[in-house]
């Protein structure tokens, strides 16, 4: 199913942007950027079967919390929790930063490059969202704050494909859209959407589906459906949310998820607490259901969880069990998987422009960074 | 801008009614009916669509909390009609289905807990109950699972532990989690001891 790279002992928080098919090998040559948890990026190269390191990017004064690598462009925003970000550019075999002045108060907590790569939204625990666009005359990143309608901090951004629209979620439960047009930056092109028109920062449509908090918002690759993650075992789908917004609820049966990645249009990916992916897939009506856990796992433990709960419960209680037997009652962790602890990021890797995602890959509090192949073990629907 | 709310509220304050919750599925006898209309609750929702009232007050208008009151009052009778019937399953569904979850009043919540708690204790045959009783109701009895555990009276905790091992097997963690996280449907009227309460269950339980 994958490689694994175990690059250091502690956890790694943010992790990983991983896009690139260095094709003048011939080979497909897979680049890594992470954050091993420390103010440092890595930049590794998996080349035929071993994990090079090649550049460490070290100019945040405190964790790296986000990274992200644009493809055509070939630069790498970080944000940081120092409230600061850079945007950094490779100039021979070095890489070159430059800072983006975020006007943050709080730590900033995610960001990504628009589908364009011309713009890049940070979210931040300042409870504001700062898009930064590259201001050519100056010659220096500009960012315009979204101050306005967050209620707490903001945990993940995603951009529709139209390059303005802006998902973002967060820890008020809420999923937000914003448009982010900004004169000089965004044509007002044939797909720039509906009739009206938008000023920059103005929210387009406030989900309010989950009662703690959200994660991880997508879209799907035609921009017709969004995905987040609530804190309560839920993922929303939510379609048309310009127009007349639908959205479907699905319980998880167990542990919630912290972020989704968009497969195809019919297919999505969620991980979480559970330490191994989930499948969620939509029929042809457009409703989606869970199908599987993308690992198999071994057997699990001998007593099941829920009967170790129950006696945990009863043993607050100072009820005795009959017919029960150990006192040691182990905390059953997931064993024989990929991951061994939560995984918190999952990044697509991507060969040339294919709208199907076949590989991607999944970084975890745990440490490992796993690579997933999809190609021989399910039927992508498009 | 548009807005979209989880819950089932009267169908002005979604700007398209019935475009909330799953698709193709007929409403669910679980979800709270609106509450009753007439010129005095039109008024308060006028407010409410205003923004001059806020959703709560809006739900525990007198009015409001007199209807739940007396529906569960209603509920309590036909339950102890199907106990008599030894309809144990049919009681306890009963007891669930329109439970005052979003009021914030601690009498109605109260007074449902009180019929809820009669028709669960009346249950011996816990797995034969769960082969009749649908998957929606398993947020809400696990949520009145935790209510019953937290009271500390023996036999009903003994009760709601054994049905809580069962339950958890059929619904899974992420039941349990969706009972510990939701704050705005409630059987308990929210109280910040009540919660830390239920975390250091669940923290000693795994």
């Amino acid at each position: 199913m994958g490689c694994r790279l175990v690059p250091g002992k502690c956890p790694l928080a943010v992790l990983s942007v991983i896009p690139y098919s260095d094709g003048t090998f011939n080979q497909s040559v897979t680049v890594i950027a992470f954050c091993p948890n420390t103010t440092e990026v890595h930049i590794y190269k998996f080349f035929t079967d071993k994990w090079e390191k090649l550049h460490v990017l070290a100019k945040h004064d405190q964790i790296v919390s986000g990274i992200d690598w644009s493809r055509s462009s070939n630069k790498i925003v970080t944000v940081s929790h120092d409230r600061n970000s850079y945007v950094w550019t490779q100039e021979g075999q070095d890489w070159v930063p430059t800072l983006v002045i975020l006007k943050l108060n709080r730590a900033a907590l995610c960001v990504h490059w628009s589908p364009k790569e011309n713009k890049f939204a940070v979210g931040s625990g300042a409870k504001s969202v700062s898009i930064c666009y590259y201001e050519q005359e100056n010659n220096w990143w500009i960012s315009k704050v979204i101050r306005k309608k967050h209620e707490s901090s903001v945990t993940s951004v995603a951009w529709h494909p139209n390059n303005i629209h802006l998902a973002t979620t967060s820890t008020d439960g809420k999923c937000r859209v914003f448009s982010t047009i900004i004169k000089g930056v965004d044509t007002r092109g044939p797909q720039a959407g509906a009739s009206v028109d938008w000023k920059f920062g103005e929210q387009i449509a406030q989900l309010d589906l989950s009662p703690t908090w959200a994660f991880g918002v997508r879209w799907s690759p035609s921009g017709k459906t969004l995905a987040y993650a609530g804190h309560s075992s839920m993922i929303y789908f939510v379609d048309d949310v310009e127009g007349s917004p639908a959205a479907q609820n699905l319980a998880l049966r167990d542990l919630p998820l912290r972020d989704i990645l968009f497969v195809s249009e019919k297919m999505a990916i969620g991980v979480g607490f559970d330490c191994n992916p989930l499948i969620f897939a939509a029929d042809e009506t457009g409703l989606w259901s869970f199908v599987r856990y993308l690992d198999e796992r071994k057997v699990t433990p001998s007593t099941s969880k829920a009967s170790q709960l129950s006696e945990a419960l009863g043993k607050l209680y100072g009820q005795s069990r009959q017919g029960s037997s150990s006192d040691t009652v182990e905390p059953s962790k997931p064993r024989g998987g990929a991951h061994e602890n939560c995984i918190t990021c999952i990044v697509p890797l991507r060969k040339g422009s294919e709208s199907i995602v076949k590989r991607f890959s999944t970084s975890g509090l745990d440490g490992k960074i796993v690579v997933w192949d999809l190609e021989n073990h399910i039927t992508i629907p498009k | 801008g548009k807005s979209l709310t989880a819950c089932s509220e009267p169908s002005s304050l979604a700007p398209q009614p019935g475009s909330v919750g799953d698709r193709g599925r007929r409403p669910s006898p679980l979800c709270e009916p609106p509450p009753r209309s007439n010129q005095k609750t039109q008024h308060c929702l006028a407010l409410l669509v205003a923004g001059e009232m806020s959703s709560a007050a809006y739900l525990d208008t007198d009015e409001n909390l007199e209807a739940l009151i007396s529906r569960i009052e209603q509920k309590s009778r036909k339950i102890e009609t199907l106990l008599k019937q030894s309809k144990p399953v049919e009681a306890l569904k009963t007891a669930l289905e329109g439970s005052p979850l979003k009021t914030r009043d601690e009498r109605c919540k109260s007074a449902n807990w009180i019929v809820v708690h009669r028709a669960m204790m009346a249950i011996r045959d816990i797995d034969g109950m769960f082969n009749s009783l649908d998957t929606e109701y398993y947020d809400i009895l696990m949520k009145y699972l935790y209510r019953g555990l937290s009271t500390g009276d023996r036999p009903t905790c003994d009760q709601c532990l054994k049905i809580h091992e069962k339950l958890t097997e059929r619904a899974g963690l992420g039941c349990i989690l969706r009972s510990l996280a939701d704050t705005v449907n409630t059987v308990f009227v929210v109280d910040k001891s009540i919660v830390a309460y239920l975390q250091l269950v669940w923290l000693v339980a795994s």
